[in-house]
């Protein structure tokens, strides 16, 4: 399995179809492919310039393959990639790209929830908004 | 117990001004280090977590109680709550 695990912290963009044609190099046996991006977004009462996301690379990396590990074993998935980006992001940069494929589509679905929810309060990364009026470290609600 | 490398993130990093440093400390957990870092400036107050909960990492993992031993320990890391995704 841990071969079927892709885990990256980057400063790049990612490329959905990149990607998608890799895990089918990877994976024959995958009948569903749940795909999960978040991206940057504006403010409700501001408006946004950019996002600045601070990470701890090398632990957020550990912490992110350990999550996959353990997600691969609970819900036995074929593929697991998480590409999470650090850096000044602008409004509708992409920010993390999640794709778990499993045979049947309720172990992805599930896992892909899991495994960002993981991501939102465990993971080191910090996220800044810069916008016109403000700037304030984003925290969890 | 000899010289441990610092280093701090997001909110705590601007409030010390650095992202790291080397420092000769004495104590033998997290919470004695951080009543031992008062001793270096004001600004080091923030790692007491009265405005949020700080969190620590020792050699890149995560802790979860301030009385876990950094006997030994190389790197030691602080950070307000996560928030990725």
């Amino acid at each position: 399995m841990l071969n079927k695990i892709v885990v990256a912290v980057q400063k790049s963009d990612f490329d959905l179809n990149t990607e998608l044609e890799t895990l089918k190099l990877k994976t024959e046996k995958a009948g569903a492919v749940v795909i999960f991006v978040g991206k940057v977004r504006d403010l409700d009462d501001d408006n946004l310039r950019y996002l600045e996301i601070e990470s701890f690379e090398d632990l957020a990396k550990s912490q992110i393959k350990e999550i996959c590990d353990d997600a691969a074993n609970k819900w036995g998935l074929e593929s697991i990639l998480v590409k999470h980006r650090f850096g000044r992001l602008k409004i509708n940069d992409n920010i993390v790209l999640v794709i778990t494929s499993s045979k049947h589509r309720k172990n992805a679905y599930e896992a892909s929830e899991f495994i960002m929810e993981y991501l939102k309060s465990n993971v080191p990364f910090w996220k800044k908004e810069v916008a016109d009026k403000t700037q304030k470290w984003v925290e969890n609600s | 117990m000899g010289k441990v490398k610092l280093k701090y993130f997001s909110r705590i990093r601007e409030t010390i001004g650095k992202t790291s440093e080397l420092v000769e400390i004495k104590s033998t957990n997290i919470q004695d280090l951080i009543e031992e870092l008062q001793a270096m400036g004001e600004q080091y107050s923030v790692l007491k977590g009265r405005d949020f909960a700080v969190y620590s990492a020792v050699d890149q993992n995560i802790v979860a109680d301030a009385k876990t031993s950094i006997e030994g320990a190389t790197e030691i890391a602080f950070f307000p709550p996560m928030t990725g995704g």
